[in-house]
């Protein structure tokens, strides 16, 4: 079992109480989170980084248990080793391309340097293509390689899995596509597995070796979503 | 139709408006007010003349304004404060305020006397027996009046300057602004020790002691006299024979101070 | 004119050191306030707002009654340590210091206010531990603004009056700060000394607002930050 969640969480959503109640476990190396909007996924996906805190639950990846409320057990997100891509990409302004990238490496209260050298960054800039803006900053960057920065930063540090905030969200339909295969071949290369979510299809279509579909806080089965859609 | 304003107020309104800012105006611009610029060291004997004058004299009325006479001298030849008489605790800044002609020098009169005491906070240990003994370790903090504005400060030197302690005592001193603050910082136990005057003293007898009191070469007297550029030319002399007429003199006896 | 120069060191001195105490307690705080959700959050902050809008008259006797040599703290420090405040320039500072809190305090707590906490996230699923996310994405991101309110707060303390005159008192050298000193120039009819005075600490005061002016966020190109 790569994937073992179980979540419960009192929210308030826009003005209104919702209630989380996620139960899911899954064998699949590419796993998606998938529903409308205002269904959870983002919770859960905070909730299994570590960012977010459940009232009550278990959370298992890749054979590590991180969290689990009758054990009296939580890692902090520090020390859950997750890779996360956020929704619009949190890319740190006041850094580089490749200062971004190589954040995870140190772990003092220095940044790294503009000048910073590592083989890892060094590979992964080249892998993304980001050699030409390698010293630049985020906000002169453009869309693709914004993602494509958020991507190799929480991969740098070998992260046990990858979590995906709609990844693709904020990108036109031609460079979603060509990103999307990307990563799915990135995914095969390095056999990480990947947690997404998404509320577009053409998501679920390419990537997933597994869905789950959310709806009002809850795992509901395929046919319900195509009933309630 | 008229064209009617914004506000058009029935002619009842208007009357009673108009009748009201007449009254007020007339209260405002009082012919009869008297502004008198005094040494901090009088603020509470005035304040009890006040009314005292305002019972003789129909019609007037009194303002005070304390302060060191320093300062209060700045306020009128800098200022142009619109002060009609001027009461200094030292004849020094009455001397500054006739040599820039800013009072009627026909009419200055010496009004009272005080005398020059040392304080200690009430629960202080240390008590001089002699001025000198200030000179000592035991006294870090001694509270005096800035000798440049204020005439308590220019007795204490004057005193310490003809006993040969100046030097010695002076790295000590904390300036005050006023003779009042002066009697804080005592009362308050912020220092040793305190050179204030008589009548400050007797103003806190739960919260200072007398020391000592000290004889000045200069003797303490202060001299009051009308302003030149009194616009109440006639009620500021009246104001200055009052302080020296005999209920006048009883209050400041009342209050400590001596005859002038 | 000689005197000035004392009172413009010790000035700077006393503003200088209030500033730097203000760096430290008004980023924590601001730092504190902006993160905490408590009730009573706005009340604390009101509360911590107050000597910029108290009369410094009014602060100064608070402070005087606080430190003095009968007052609650200022016992304890004189039986215990020794230290007395009152009269020193040390009190001097503390005057300042409690005026001019609140402009860093404001200032840090706006600014940390505006930064995206998704981008802490972002440092903790990287494995930042919480101090090492505070100084390599929080206070660069929030330092601008900070600055600003430090400057501000410094002008503020370099015109400290009459919370100064209180706690510390008008001793040349050692607590007499230029506004005092303009103050009693002025009682004692010294007209070169005050004048003297006054213009140096107004250009003084006119260098740091246009200093302050430069920092405001956004009249600098954007980094992005």
């Amino acid at each position: 079992m790569i994937w073992d969640v179980e979540l419960h969480r009192g929210l308030v959503h826009d003005g209104t109480r919702f209630d989380l109640a996620i139960r899911f476990a899954s064998e699949a190396e590419r796993l998606v989170l998938h529903g409308p909007s205002g269904a959870g996924k983002t919770q859960t996906l905070k909730m299994i980084a570590g960012i977010a805190r459940p009232d009550s639950g278990r959370v298992a990846v890749a054979g590590r248990t991180l969290y689990d409320s009758a054990a009296r057990a939580f890692l902090s997100a520090q020390e859950r080793r997750l890779g996360y891509v956020f929704q619009d990409y949190a890319l740190f302004p006041h850094l580089t391309v490749r200062q971004n990238i190589a954040f995870g490496l140190r772990r003092g209260w220095l940044n790294p340097a503009r000048s910073f050298t590592d083989p890892a960054v060094g590979r992964w800039i080249g892998a993304f293509h980001l050699d030409a803006v390698a010293g630049h900053y985020p906000h002169q960057l453009s869309g693709g390689q914004r993602q494509r920065t958020a991507l190799a930063r929480a991969l740098v540090n070998g992260p046990h899995a990858l979590l995906l905030d709609e990844p693709f969200a904020a990108l036109d339909k031609a460079l979603a596509k060509r990103l999307r295969a990307e990563l799915k071949e990135l995914q095969e290369q390095l056999r990480v597995p990947l947690l997404l979510i998404t509320h577009d299809d053409d998501d679920l279509r390419d990537l997933a070796h597994d869905v789950v579909h959310l709806h009002g806080g809850r795992v509901v089965a395929a046919a319900a979503v195509a009933e309630a859609t | 139709m008229q064209p009617s304003p914004s506000f058009s107020a029935p002619a009842w309104l208007r009357r009673s408006l108009v009748l009201l800012v007449l009254a007020a105006s007339a209260v405002a611009a009082h012919a009869a007010d008297l502004t008198v610029s005094a040494a901090a060291s009088l603020t509470n004997a005035f304040k009890e003349l006040g009314p005292l004058y305002e019972a003789a004299n129909p019609g007037a009325k009194v303002f005070f304004n304390f302060g060191a006479s320093g300062a209060l001298l700045q306020q009128i030849v800098k200022g142009g404060a619109p002060v009609d008489v001027f009461v200094s605790a030292d004849e020094e800044t009455m001397d500054q305020a006739q040599q820039r002609g800013v009072v009627q020098a026909a009419q200055r009169r010496d009004v009272v006397s005080n005398t020059l005491v040392v304080i200690v906070p009430a629960s202080a240990r240390n008590v001089p027996k002699a001025v000198g003994d200030l000179a000592q370790a035991s006294y870090q903090r001694i509270a005096i009046g800035l000798p440049a504005s204020v005439p308590v400060g220019r007795y204490t030197k004057g005193v310490l300057e003809a006993a040969g302690l100046w030097s010695a005592v002076e790295p000590k001193t904390i300036g005050a602004n006023t003779v009042r603050q002066a009697l804080d910082y005592v009362a308050r136990a912020e220092v040793d020790a305190g050179f204030v005057y008589a009548t400050d003293a007797a103003l806190m007898p739960d919260k200072v002691k007398v020391a000592l009191t000290v004889p000045t070469p200069t003797p303490v007297r202060y001299p009051a006299a009308p302003i030149a550029a009194s616009a109440n030319a006639q009620l500021a002399a009246k104001f200055v024979e009052f302080l020296q007429s005999a209920p006048a003199q009883a209050v400041l006896a009342k209050h400590g101070f001596g005859k002038p | 004119m000689e005197g000035a120069w004392i009172a413009l060191a010790l000035t700077l001195k006393v503003a200088g050191w209030a500033t730097v105490l203000n760096l430290v307690f008004g980023i924590a705080v601001g730092f504190a306030i902006a993160r905490a959700r408590f009730p009573g959050r706005d009340v604390l902050d009101a509360v911590l707002t107050l000597p910029m809008v108290m009369p410094p008259t009014v602060l100064g006797y608070y402070l005087l009654v606080l430190l003095g040599s009968h007052g609650l703290l200022g016992a304890w420090l004189i039986e215990q340590f020794g230290i007395r405040l009152i009269f020193t320039w040390q009190g001097a500072v503390i005057a300042a210091m409690v005026v001019a809190f609140p402009l860093v305090f404001k200032a840090a707590r706006a600014a940390f206010e505006t930064i995206d906490s998704q981008l802490e996230d972002a440092a903790r699923t990287l494995g930042m531990h919480e101090i090492a996310i505070f100084f390599r994405v929080t206070l660069p991101l929030a330092w601008r603004g900070i600055l600003a309110g430090l400057l501000l707060s410094f002008a503020r303390a370099l015109g400290e009056f009459g919370a100064t005159l209180m706690v510390a008192g008008s001793i040349p050298g050692r607590t007499q700060t230029m506004s005092i000193a303009v103050y009693e120039a002025v009682q004692a009819g010294q007209d070169d000394a005050a004048n003297f005075l006054v213009a140096v600490t107004s250009i003084v005061c006119v260098a740091v607002l246009l200093a302050a002016g430069r920092l405001v966020p956004g009249r600098v190109a954007a980094r992005g930050g």
